[in-house]
């Protein structure tokens, strides 16, 4: 048949006319012929079908976008930990138990349910105080050196040592998540925290539970707030009024604002002529928190502030009277960057420390004069404040409580008054049997639980009961100890109850939603276009009857929970609709399975990766597993480049795949080490590894970018002869100038965090804002005026024949002269790929120095990739989708970030605004966080559009095909990460390490999700629309 | 790095042949015995290399060296030389005046070993500071470990491209062949592939937490390799012997 000689038969004939027709629709789809037709008339249906078609495909991915939210609302309702809050509170009149030395209980004036030591307190609450920041630094071994924040807040300890009847220090334990609202709850109630409040940060919500604030109010005792906000948000209305003075907690590139006003106010309430007005002052710093979050611990301003701390403490043990207890604490640590929020050493060691003027405090034993020198001796938990300070003060224990009295405020000067520490132990114990008896009945928790527990309450009972001496006491005091820390321990293992049938369904819709995708990414022949109207009419009637039906069960049987049952039916009715919907195109369907060693690579990188989230090391070690993964498809594209059969495919290819390997390593030098790497992991993001803030040089890093980069890119235009019409105005000026102020706006960030010219401050902040909003200005609003209203990037040219271009369309030849149409080898790409740089342009912007150089490599990376997936022929092939996935994936970990909580930079969201606003302020941290898996999602669309003739049919399908496959990756991971945080509930390294990587897994997906409907996708409408105006819309 | 002949397709080359062994006995003896006796020099060498890799590696190259040269002058045909098939004698021009013919020791020299040290010099100085870089590249530390990766690079290359060298020499077409996977398999390709495909599997075990010491750098990509080539060597050579690698 190849020679063009036609058989003699019937499947000649039809070969011939095959034949022909490809013919034709090939010089179609080239523009040599108009189409058959009324032309006009033609075009015009076909700019509805095009609109209706894309319009069903965004619908499409809609519906997918909603059936993975539902999945993992249902696993993170199951999963994220709750626990029963009960509404009951402790009161003055009824103590827990009989009191003890026949004491008369019930009257606050004495103290409710034992004798009361001070009359007032003032409670100094030192945010992200460390336990270290408080003891002196030995520097006992010469490869140890002093940092920055070692002896610079010495007075804690000196009083300690020098006065211990009057003060001690201690380690001070927080629970995880080590975020200052959760702490502020901790350290009131004397609960423990459960993961679900965790994403409450944002928001305070008020406190409903007992606390030790609404205790004080409600025995008219008058508090006075100063600092932080976040109490007003947890206690509305509990504080006086005309002397609270609050101020906003999120700003924490300001180091001062919030400190002095604390100051300021806290010295004239001391004054003896004021302090009638208040029993209880709660002061919050937050200089020292915000120093580590914009500059880490080990700088110079962390010096300073804790040196400011050092005498402002040291005033106000001046100026104390003799009635008013001092208590100077941390509500949490900061690990070696300044961050917190995880559960590693140094984020939850904070210190605590008391003082009095009163002989009040003593030592069980001489040795324990001296503090600790490490948080790992002798700590005491942040709950055990609780109990502390309400028997100091005279008030009844919260009813949640779990902590136990700290021994050393209860021991006596002389260290040996065990009655009294069996006393409070004992009406501790009896207020945690208590709440554990009711929490019981509320929750049914069965007693084999308790067991344990409630033996070593009777025990500690019947000791109590045969007291006779005072060394009797020591062990009564052991054995209410004891009860205290088993249930402790049992409450622990209790509020980490998952609703395992939540997340089972979740993890199950999750897999069904996997299944369909995969079946429309890689399992349908031909034009997906056409598909999915049937799939989506099918799937969607089949999800709102599912939901429909969902509705009547929950009517029906009104004690399943309502949402549970919801979700489940509306996903049970998608799935069944999807997969009728599949059974009614089922002669489309091929195997889903990869044939080629592009589909292999693609699924056995997807499928390692996945795996490998079931342990701990491989999560830890993600970045550098991307890294392989890249390397190896680079390499394996090196080798298929020398088996193109053209020179300039190998050429071009080889090219490409050597520089996207070598650009791969170069960006993977850029490193934020998470905790567990060390020490095989040096951190080259920021100045230094106990840093937040970029190195000199780095600061360069965006002008090299801004110079360098929009001439690489008009390089793969210029390769088609594609740089023309807007393309010349937004890659040679519009991004350029928009780079340009990016850099600009790193270096006045960086003037200004180094106060480089002090005199210039609020100059600096001014100008660094304009700068970023200009920036925004320029690639939102200019770019996408530019993206939706300019032509294809084509010119005509005339010119002298035997010029023929590969690159370029002759028309016409008219003799001696031709007319040329350039850039009509990539008109569909190069229109397409102006909103990656777009995107990449404020995407660059939230990114610290260092990470926009990282974005700049992604960018030329992914115009390689368009190459490399053109020169080796894969527009096809899922392998560019699933490499764009690897590659956003591995930027996120290039981009300063990791899978920890602490890796947020939330300091973000001040880069184009003053204050937190909503919705801006979360969407800029997403867009930081998230930014390299957002701008890969972007590009999808451009491996199938990249150098296609403009007239190809099915493109949209393809699209389709390849937004499918990419969301695809993260849909695995997702449910990868799902599943192994599900199955791996009770492991070790839960909160540390599977928890937050579920966490992003999800979040990726959903995000990645989102920018694929409507800005990949949703773009490919306004760049068809824009080709098809030159070359009409294809049948 | 064979672009020269790229751009004159007109002249058809015979497409490439799987490699045979010499057709003697002491060929098809030692090519079975010659991956057991690598293997085992390694895992002799395993609890030193261990202990100190960069003493222990290095003094492993040269056995590993000698079994090589020693496995390819034995058992491989050398570049160009159909020396298994063909008898010497045949070779001669027809004209030519009769030589003595060369003492059997002599003609072994100057058609297997002489070719056997110049493919352990090329694969030395070519292909082990390409696939050091590789290293590098996927990943092996940039700043520190410098002598290990380098010795890690080395014993790829003696293991996988020094039987290549030996059997293809230095011809662009060939070679392009042999980057683009072009080659059928034999068991010297399939050698090669094996073990760069087995120091690839290497790298899996590094990051677990397991605490072991031979999970340092390089020995898990070493042992891969030799695995690799093990295995490779032995399936090229019978199951998947002439069959070509499909990328579509």
């Amino acid at each position: 048949m190849d020679n063009g000689e036609p058989l003699p038969s019937f499947e000649g004939i039809a070969a011939a006319f095959a034949k022909a027709k490809a013919e034709k629709e090939k010089q179609e789809a080239q523009g040599l012929k108009p189409t058959t037709g009324d032309a006009a008339k033609a075009n015009k249906a076909g700019e509805v079908h095009f609109k209706a078609a894309h319009g069903i495909i965004i619908a499409f991915f809609t519906w997918i976008l909603v059936l993975h939210a539902l999945g993992i609302y249902l696993f993170t309702s199951g999963f994220l930990l709750t626990r029963l809050v009960l509404d009951h509170t402790s009161e003055c009149s009824v103590p827990p138990i009989d009191s003890a030395r026949s004491y008369e209980y019930g009257s606050a004036e004495t103290g409710c349910w034992h004798p009361k030591s001070f009359e007032k307190a003032i409670v100094i609450l030192v945010d992200a105080l460390r336990y270290d920041f408080t003891v002196p630094f030995p520097a006992a071994t010469a490869n140890e050196t002093t940092h920055h924040f070692h002896n610079a807040f010495p007075v804690l300890y000196e009083t300690a040592v020098n006065h211990p009847d009057n003060a001690f220090l201690l380690p001070f334990i927080a629970d995880a998540p080590t975020a200052t609202l959760q702490r502020l709850k901790g350290l009131t109630t004397g609960t423990l925290p459960t993961f679900l409040d965790a994403g409450s940060s944002f928001s305070g919500t008020a406190i409903d539970e007992d606390n030790l604030i609404s205790q004080l109010h409600n025995a008219s005792k008058r508090v006075v707030q100063l600092g932080d906000d976040t109490w007003q948000a947890l206690f509305p209305g509990h504080f006086e009024p005309n002397l609270t003075r609050p101020y906003d907690s999120f700003n924490v590139w300001d180091l001062h604002t919030v400190d002095n006003g604390v100051t300021d106010h806290v010295f004239p309430l001391m004054h003896p002529s004021n302090t009638s007005t208040w029993d209880v002052l709660i002061g919050h710093y937050l200089g020292v928190d915000h120093a580590g979050h914009r500059y880490g611990p080990d700088h110079p301003a962390m010096n300073a502030k804790l040196n400011q701390m050092d005498g402002i403490i040291r005033k106000m043990i001046d100026q104390l009277d003799d009635d008013t207890l001092l208590v100077v604490m941390g509500d949490h640590g900061m690990d070696t960057k300044g961050d917190h929020g995880g559960e590693s050493d140094d984020e939850i060691q904070a210190a605590l420390w008391m003082y009095s003027k009163q002989k009040k405090f003593g030592r069980s034993s001489p040795d324990y004069i001296t503090p600790p020198a490490t948080a790992h001796e002798r700590p005491v938990a942040q709950i055990d404040l609780v109990p502390t300070l309400s028997l100091l003060l005279g008030m009844p224990i919260p009813f949640n409580n779990l902590g136990k009295p700290i021994e050393e405020a209860f021991i006596g000067a002389e260290g040996e008054d065990y009655e009294n520490l069996a006393i409070v132990n004992r009406l501790t114990g009896a207020q945690i049997h208590r709440y554990q008896n009711e929490y019981a009945l509320a929750r049914g928790v069965d007693d084999s639980t308790r067991a344990n527990s409630l033996a070593l309450w009777s025990a500690a009972n019947a000791a109590w009961q045969m007291v006779t001496s005072q060394g009797h006491y020591r062990s009564i005091y052991g054995a209410f100890s004891a009860y205290q820390q088993e249930t402790l321990r049992v409450c622990r293992d209790l509020w980490a109850r998952f609703d395992v049938l939540r997340m089972l369904n979740g993890v199950t819709i999750l897999a069904f939603s996997l299944a369909i995708l995969a079946v429309y990414a890689r399992g349908l022949e031909g034009d997906r276009s056409e598909l999915t109207p049937v799939l989506l009419m099918y799937g969607g009637v089949g999800t709102i009857l599912g939901a429909i039906g969902g509705f009547g069960v929950a009517i029906a049987l009104p004690e399943l929970a309502r949402d549970h049952v919801l979700v489940v039916a509306a996903a049970v009715g998608a799935v069944f609709g999807a997969f009728a919907g599949y059974w009614y195109i089922r002669r489309r369907m091929t195997s889903p399975f990869p044939t080629t060693i592009w589909g292999w690579m693609s699924v056995v990188f997807t499928l390692l990766l996945s795996i490998g989230f079931a342990a701990n090391s491989f999560t830890i070690w993600e970045d550098e597993i991307l890294l392989c993964f890249l390397t190896t498809f680079g390499v394996v594209a090196t080798l298929s480049s020398f088996r193109q059969k053209t020179m300039a495919d190998r050429a071009l290819g080889c090219y490409h795949s050597i520089l996207f390997v070598l650009l791969t390593r170069v960006a993977s030098l850029a490193r934020l080490c998470r905790e567990e790497q060390m020490p095989y992991c040096k951190s080259t993001y920021y100045a230094s590894a106990n840093s937040s803030t970029s190195a000199t040089w780095q600061i360069a890093i965006p002008y090299v970018v801004a110079f360098l980069l929009p001439i690489f890119i008009r390089g793969y235009y210029d390769g088609t002869l594609s740089y023309q019409g807007s393309a010349v105005m937004w890659l040679g000026f519009a991004l350029r100038s928009g780079l340009t102020l990016c850099a600009i706006y790193w270096t006045l960030d960086a003037a200004d965090d180094g106060d480089w010219y002090p005199g210039l401050t609020d100059w600096l902040k001014t100008s660094k804002i304009v700068c970023a909003q200009v920036t925004f200005a320029i690639a939102l609003a200019f770019g996408y005026s530019t993206f939706n209203w300019s032509k294809p990037f084509l010119n005509i040219e005339n010119q002298l024949t035997n010029a023929a271009n590969p690159s370029s369309q002759v028309v016409a030849d008219g003799g001696r002269t031709s007319i040329t149409i350039l850039g009509y080898a990539n008109v569909h790409g190069s229109r397409y790929a102006l909103l990656i740089t777009i995107w990449y342009l404020a995407i660059a912007l939230v990114q610290k120095p260092m990470g926009a150089g990282a974005m700049a490599i992604l960018t030329w990376q992914i115009f390689s990739l368009l190459e490399i997936i053109d020169t080796n022929k894969l527009s096809d092939s899922p392998i560019g989708p699933i490499v764009l996935g690897l590659l956003g994936s591995f930027h996120f970990f290039k981009t300063g970030h990791q899978a920890t909580l602490s890796a947020i930079q939330y300091e973000t969201a001040f880069i184009p605004l003053r204050t937190i606003r909503y919705p801006w302020s979360p969407l800029l941290i997403l867009l930081n966080t998230f930014g390299a898996q957002i701008l890969c999602a972007v590009a999808v669309p451009a491996l199938v559009l990249w150098k296609q003739p403009p007239r190809k049919k099915g493109l949209l399908g393809d699209v389709a095909k390849a937004v499918a496959t990419h969301v695809l990756f993260y849909a695995v991971v997702g449910l990868a990460t799902t599943m192994w945080a599900g199955h791996l509930r009770r492991h070790l390294m839960l909160y540390r390490i599977f928890c937050p990587r579920f966490m992003m897994g999800g979040l990726v997906l959903v995000v990645v999700d989102l920018v694929c409907v409507f800005v990949a996708v949703g773009g490919t409408r306004i760049s068809f629309l824009s080709v098809a105006e030159v070359f009409g819309f294809t049948g | 790095m064979s672009t020269t002949v790229i751009g004159a397709p007109a002249v058809p080359r015979a497409p490439a042949s799987p490699i045979n062994i010499l057709n003697n006995g002491t060929a098809k003896l030692y090519t079975h015995l010659h991956p057991i006796l690598v293997l085992s020099l390694y895992a002799y060498r395993w609890p030193s290399i261990v202990a100190d890799p960069v003493p222990a590696l290095t003094s492993a190259l040269v056995p590993l060296s000698i079994l090589q040269i020693a496995y390819v002058a034995i058992c491989l045909p050398p570049t160009g030389g159909t020396a298994s098939t063909v008898p010497q004698a045949d070779k001669r021009k027809p004209g030519e005046k009769k030589k003595a013919a060369p003492s059997k020791v002599e003609s072994g020299i100057n058609g297997t070993i002489i070719p056997a040290f110049l493919s352990l010099l090329l694969s030395s100085l070519a292909a082990a500071p390409l696939l050091t870089a590789t290293l590098v590249l996927f990943g092996a530390p940039m700043t520190t470990h410098h002598t290990h990766t380098v010795l890690c690079g080395a014993h790829i290359a003696l293991l996988s491209f020094l039987p290549l060298v030996y059997v293809h020499g230095v011809d662009g077409t060939t070679w392009r062949e042999v980057v683009a996977l072009l080659l059928p398999i034999d068991e010297v390709y399939g050698g090669m592939i094996g073990s760069v495909f087995g120091a690839w599997c290497g790298a899996v075990p590094i990051p677990l937490d397991w605490d072991r010491e031979w999970q340092k750098w390089p020995i898990t990509i070493v042992t891969g390799a030799y695995v690799g080539y093990a295995v490779g060597k032995l399936l090229g050579g019978t199951l998947l012997k002439g069959k070509k690698i499909m990328f579509e």
